[in-house]
């Protein structure tokens, strides 16, 4: 059971973290002592060394005038009388010229050929005991030799504290890396609540709920990407409910058209010439529903970005040129001339029908709405921008009753038509694709004031956005 | 004419065979992608129409492949209802030469069957077209009717020669948009019947014997008839169209 509930547990990246913080917390520990440790023993050596030194040659000035017997007498006297203590790992001793002990607390010297004045590392007997001593060997001006230093063995004598110090370290670290990483779990556990609670409540059918954005950390800001791609997704979700009413509401009505003619030819006499007609006509209002149908799908299908992937390099400047060629005829039947405005190419990635179905739908626009005498103008052009970068411009602009600011917005949703133009022939459906065909090019459909008229600007980034 | 229609839906199915047949055609009809490939591979055919999506195991575009890969070289017509561009050109790189958007009018069909075969006969690279007393001279980009200079605009001109390159057949609307301006989207308005009436005042108008016809709901047609022919044919398209119960 416990096997179970730690390999489950194991799947946390609580435990996780616990593991690999209480990991890290110990190595750093382990290589902070590993230094400070070496430091130490630096230091006590150097230290020891230079006491050695300085002691051993103020000991050698201070009994130059006395005979090595003297001295000896003397350090016997320090020693017995215990005014220096024998307990700290001071190591004396005094010898005749021939090597002859004369006094001191080590047994002996072997070293009478040792170099003077240098600090050496031997092995010497004290109390019985071999230990290692650093010594210095100093002769004495009246044929004696001085051997002066500590125990090495002194320094050995820190390891078993820097040991205990290590431990208690560790344990402390080790408790605090897993009250941190509990206390992390628990803050995790409490944003992430936010997030899935949200979440189970739009699964439950809320698309409204959104996750409350509290702070500016990773947590916030992953809130808040969530709430903007929820608000995107609802406005999708929207769009498609839009349609379908739309779709409820505009289809209807010329279903009803055809089936009233059909259901009224039936209930006459036989007559094929009558029957004949009746068809025609309603495989006519039939091909304009499979054409709206087509719209809305090339929207839908221009909304959602599938056709990413064709792209290719076009010339804005050589679109708009066929497009004026494509509808100059058009334009001209309605009393409104059609103008290309002279420029530049303007080259960028792009889908090259979709941007001709935009253009078109522009321009159709313009000619059905500008009204008998108008002039219409298409013109591309490079607008270097700011922050998006570059940006290729088509304007269409007419000099005809323009739209009303407020109602600017409006004409771009599907099937919206202002009052005035009801009379137009048209579905209500041309700016919608426009719009989408920017959308989905990263660019976006302006409407603005021609003053007098109506002027269009589909503007496409030049690197699309990714 | 043998034909094969691969097509799973038994309406459409009918529905094209019957409009074949009317237009003199010998249709067969499979009703799976096994059957069509069986049938394709084991008879003649001229011409082999195939629905993009068949249930089972090998759909349109496999049938296509296999076709290809085997050597056929058949003339190919898809038709789906998946009407996406992206769709249009994975269908004409698989191999098929012609994609057609369901829902259609079987006069659609037959023009894009007889644009088929017509793609690789005669007249295709040739610098001077002659219908009846219309000439039109590619190089010079010179156009008579009788003894008359007719001076048109750059597109004008394509449009015509288009239509000359095609004498005889019937060239819908999404055909002359491919064609003349190399785009594939539907225009909505009737961009291209104001282009063809604006040639006609020009090529016809002062003339007794109309060459280019409309053929009612499907398109145009640029040929040598009597005025009272071509009303007939365009008749009969159009009840093609609508017989095919």
């Amino acid at each position: 059971m416990l096997r179970a509930r730690l390999k489950r547990q194991g799947g946390s990246i609580a435990l996780r973290l616990i593991i690999t913080c209480a990991a890290l917390s110990l190595a750093s520990m382990l290589a902070a002592s590993a230094v400070f440790y070496l430091g130490l023993v630096h230091m006590i050596d150097a230290n020891t060394d230079e006491k050695i030194y300085s002691q051993s040659r103020r000991m050698a000035q201070r009994v130059a005038s006395r005979s090595p017997q003297q001295i000896a007498d003397e350090v016997k006297d320090a020693l017995v009388n215990g005014i220096d203590g024998d307990n700290d790992g001071e190591i004396y001793l005094v010898l005749d010229h021939d090597g002859h002990s004369l006094g001191g607390n080590i047994a002996g010297w072997a070293g009478v050929g040792a170099q003077r004045d240098t600090l050496i590392t031997r092995p010497v007997l004290r109390r019985g005991d071999t230990v290692r001593a650093r010594l210095m060997v100093r002769a004495l001006p009246q044929n004696g030799i001085l051997v002066y230093g500590y125990e090495a063995d002194e320094r050995d004598s820190i390891r078993p504290l820097m040991m205990h110090a290590l431990l208690q370290g560790t344990v402390i670290a080790l408790a605090l890396a897993v009250a941190g990483a509990l206390l992390f779990r628990r803050l995790v556990e409490r944003r992430i609540g936010d997030v899935r609670r949200a979440a189970a409540d739009i699964a439950a059918g809320d698309l409204r709920r959104r996750i409350a954005v509290t702070g500016d950390d990773e947590f916030g800001l992953l809130n808040r990407d969530i709430n903007r791609m929820l608000d995107r997704i609802e406005q999708l979700m929207d769009g498609i409910r839009n349609v379908s009413n739309a779709l409820a509401h505009d289809l209807r009505t010329p279903l009803m058209r055809v089936r009233g003619r059909l259901d009224e030819a039936l209930r006459r006499p036989p007559d094929a010439g009558l029957l004949a007609d009746t068809a025609a006509i309603a495989i006519r209002d039939i091909d304009e529903l499979i054409r709206l149908f087509e719209r809305l799908l090339q929207i839908a299908q221009a909304e959602s970005g599938v056709r990413a992937g064709m792209r290719d390099h076009v010339d804005l400047q050589k679109i708009a040129a066929d497009m004026v060629d494509m509808y100059d005829a058009a334009a001209e039947l309605q009393g409104v001339v059609l103008r290309l405005e002279d420029g530049a190419p303007v080259e960028l990635q792009a889908d090259r029908n979709l941007v001709a179905t935009a253009v078109a739908s522009l321009i159709d626009n313009a000619i059905k709405h500008a009204g008998r005498g108008a002039v219409v103008r298409v013109g591309s052009a490079i607008e270097s921008g700011g922050r998006e970068g570059d940006c290729a411009v088509i304007t269409v602009s007419d000099n005809g009753p323009g739209v009303p600011a407020d109602q600017r917005d409006k004409v771009i949703e599907r099937f919206y038509r202002l009052d005035q133009s009801r009379a137009v022939p048209g579905n209500g459906l041309g700016l919608s694709i426009v719009q989408a065909i920017a959308t989905s090019h990263g660019g976006e459909l302006r409407l603005g004031d021609a003053a007098p008229g109506l002027k269009a600007q589909l503007r496409l980034p030049r690197i699309p956005a990714v | 004419m043998r034909c094969l229609v691969i097509e799973d839906e038994v309406d459409t199915s009918r529905y094209i065979c019957n409009g074949l047949r009317d237009a003199g055609y010998a249709p067969t009809a499979a009703l799976t992608g096994d059957d069509g490939l069986a049938q394709a591979l084991g008879g003649r055919w001229e011409v082999i129409i195939v629905d993009r999506m068949l249930p089972g195991s090998v759909n349109g575009l496999a049938v296509i492949r296999r076709l290809r890969e085997l050597g056929h070289t058949t003339p190919l017509i898809i038709v789906s209802a998946m009407t996406s561009t992206e769709e249009r050109v994975r269908g004409l790189q698989g191999g098929a030469d012609d994609y057609i958007s369901k829902p259609f009018a079987i006069a659609e069909l037959l023009a894009r069957i007889e644009a088929l075969w017509r793609r690789s006969g005669i007249g295709r690279h040739a610098l001077h077209l002659q219908v009846a007393d219309l000439t039109l001279d590619v190089g010079t980009m010179r156009v008579t009717r009788g003894e008359k200079v007719i001076t048109l605009q750059l597109r004008e001109f394509r449009l015509l020669e288009f239509l000359m390159r095609h004498e005889g057949q019937v060239v819908t609307r999404t055909m002359l948009l491919e064609g003349v301006w190399d785009y594939q989207f539907d225009p909505q308005t009737n961009v291209i019947d104001v282009q063809i009436s604006r040639l006609r005042t020009k090529i016809d108008k002062d003339f007794p014997r109309p060459l280019i016809h409309t053929v009612r709901g499907i398109g145009y047609r640029l040929a040598a008839l009597t005025p009272l022919q071509a009303d007939a044919t365009g008749r009969s398209a159009a009840t093609a169209a609508i017989a095919g119960e």
